[in-house]
């Protein structure tokens, strides 16, 4: 569905994008992790047509860029900053819808769907809504049109928690045949949405696969014990003498714990032979910071 | 069909902005004003008092409707591009050539309806006055054509500015120097420097400005007074058809070439 083949892109001397490659399948997730200045944004921006490149770049086979309006009419673009038009959200809804080649009521039906109330918010003022609200009318304005690809650029970077977990959700029950490219630097959102992991940095992806087989390998992965109060303390202590563990971080209501690839499952049979009442476990994705330090090292 | 959207989306919003009411509204006042005025002359000298006092409604729309074409359009593409929303626009399935059309035709046929119920209001006095409806209307044309040679500056400097600031900022520079400074400046450096008569000639028809000016005084009342030096020396050697045919020329020139070079350089922040 999106074919890249040597693409650059440079501003002046800086090169944002290295002769990239890529090839992404019609309904495949993924996601494209890295830190600020990597290109993610660059990308997108060719993918769109904002910006001119070297190479070639396709959508659904119709050649993107500034001229690719077929490339465009494929994809459904959510960015990181939804745009506040001086329109209400029915005014905004009618526009766009039109402008998509889709119909205004299937876009209602959908935010209907995305737990946006057109007929309670049709007459506020974009400026008015909130930014989760404003994200989910964008989303569905990207969808209504029924666009097989899916372009996110940081879509839940500007959210709070709340709207944040209610965006992700309504990404969760999109069509599965659409494809999904987004950028994040959340690794929580790539773990939530992504079945494959595309990290760029410097202008080249250093990473494609897995996104838990890429957690595996940047040092571990962070397991949260809840056990009763009284039982903190034994059960940091006995971590603390286990091989494979990096560190132990205790407080009242459990403790953090970082293993190595693959020890998490003799960690927590290890609590309960301890005889160690365990009351609730959370795996957590590594740093950002650190995934990128374990790819810069593995080069 | 894209282009007709745009162009409706950008007309609603000037028209929902203070500036193009507060703009419109001044001249429908200013002209009022200028009509009870002509009143002693029309008392007097009947049918060319009026046309004095549309004469200097002339006057005042040479100082208003350029700033009035200005200001929304410097800010339409800087503006957008400031608040993020143009790219949004532009990621969609439209092309750059046609948000550029739908954005200068919005603004201009804003422009259009707040000059046509200025020149209603003005004009309908002066026809119950004796003054044809024709020469109202000539004006009204002439008036449009202003509007859009500024819109196409406008448009074409906001394309090239870096941001909304930049481009408001540059846009005024060039009402001081084409209207506010333009003939006295100019006028001025002829004297001082003892430049040829034929440059400033060329100078009043091919600023927007003086072009407006020369044209609408031919129509409404060709006395060399109102004309000034250069006007003169050009309705002697154009005689009046020619003289306004120029004139109307240079505004639509600078329409023409203002549109299509902010529309090049807009497609070409894309490349």
């Amino acid at each position: 569905m999106i074919n890249a083949n040597r693409l650059s892109k440079s501003y002046g001397d800086h090169v944002v994008l290295r002769e990239l490659g890529l090839q992404v399948d019609r309904g495949e997730r993924v996601a494209i992790l890295g830190l600020n200045g990597a290109g993610k944004t660059t990308l997108f921006r060719c993918l769109l047509g904002l910006t001119g490149f070297e190479g070639d770049l396709q959508v659904g086979g119709h050649l993107a860029g500034p001229h690719g309006r077929e490339a465009r009419r494929l994809i459904g673009y959510v960015p990181q900053q939804p745009p506040r038009f001086d329109l209400t959200l029915d005014g905004f809804i009618e526009l766009f819808s039109a402008l998509r080649g889709g119909s205004a009521p299937d876009v209602r039906k959908r935010l209907d769907g995305l737990g946006l109330s057109v007929r309670e918010h049709g007459r506020k003022s974009l400026r008015d809504l909130s930014g989760g609200m404003l994200q989910k009318a964008v989303l569905g304005i990207a969808l209504g049109a029924e666009a097989p690809v899916l372009l996110l650029d940081e879509p839940t970077a500007n959210l709070d928690a709340g709207s944040r977990r209610e965006f992700l959700a309504a990404l969760g029950r999109i069509d599965p045949a659409t494809t999904l490219l987004f950028a994040s630097h959340r690794l929580s959102d790539v773990e939530a949405l992504a079945d494959r992991l595309l990290v760029l940095s410097e202008g080249r992806f250093v990473y494609d696969g897995r996104p838990g087989q890429l957690w595996r390998l940047a040092g571990g992965i962070e397991l949260r014990l809840m056990v009763p109060s009284d039982h903190v303390e034994a059960l940091a202590r006995m971590l603390e003498s286990r091989s494979g563990v990096r560190f132990v971080r205790a407080n009242g209501t459990g403790v953090l714990v970082r293993v190595e690839d693959g020890r998490e499952l003799d960690l927590l049979l290890a609590v309960r032979e301890a005889g160690i009442p365990l009351l609730d476990f959370r795996t957590h994705p590594p740093a950002l910071e650190e995934v990128m330090a374990h790819l810069s090292e593995a080069e | 069909m894209i282009g007709r959207m745009l162009l409706r989306w950008e007309l609603q919003q000037s028209l929902r902005s203070y500036w193009f009411l507060a703009n419109a509204g001044v001249f429908v006042v200013g002209g009022l004003l200028l009509m009870v005025f002509g009143q002693t002359d029309v008392s007097v000298l009947g049918y060319r008092g009026f046309a004095r006092a549309l004469a200097a409604l002339v006057q005042l729309a040479l100082f208003f409707v350029p700033l009035m074409a200005l200001f929304p359009s410097t800010a339409a593409i800087a503006g957008d591009r400031e608040l993020g929303t143009l790219d949004y626009l532009l990621a969609q399935p439209v092309t750059r050539g046609e948000v550029y059309s739908g954005k200068w035709a919005g603004v201009t046929a804003a422009m259009v309806l707040s000059l046509s119920l200025a020149f209603a209001v003005t004009g309908s006095i002066a026809a119950a006055k004796g003054v044809p409806t024709g020469l109202v209307a000539a004006l009204l044309g002439l008036t449009v054509l202003l509007a859009m040679a500024f819109v196409s500056a406008g448009m074409w400097i906001s394309a090239a500015a870096a941001s909304r600031t930049r481009a408001v900022s540059v846009g005024l520079t060039v009402w001081l120097v084409l209207v506010a400074l333009g003939s006295l400046g100019l006028m001025s450096a002829f004297v001082r420097w003892g430049l040829p008569a034929g440059w400033l000639q060329a100078w009043a028809l091919l600023n927007p400005v003086e072009a407006y000016r020369l044209a609408a005084v031919a129509i409404l009342s060709p006395e060399l007074e109102l004309l000034g030096p250069a006007g003169a020396a050009l309705l002697e050697r154009f005689g009046r058809t020619g003289l306004v045919m120029g004139a109307t020329g240079s505004m639509l020139g600078w329409a023409v070439v203002g549109y299509a070079a902010g529309r090049w350089v807009f497609g070409r922040a894309g490349a």
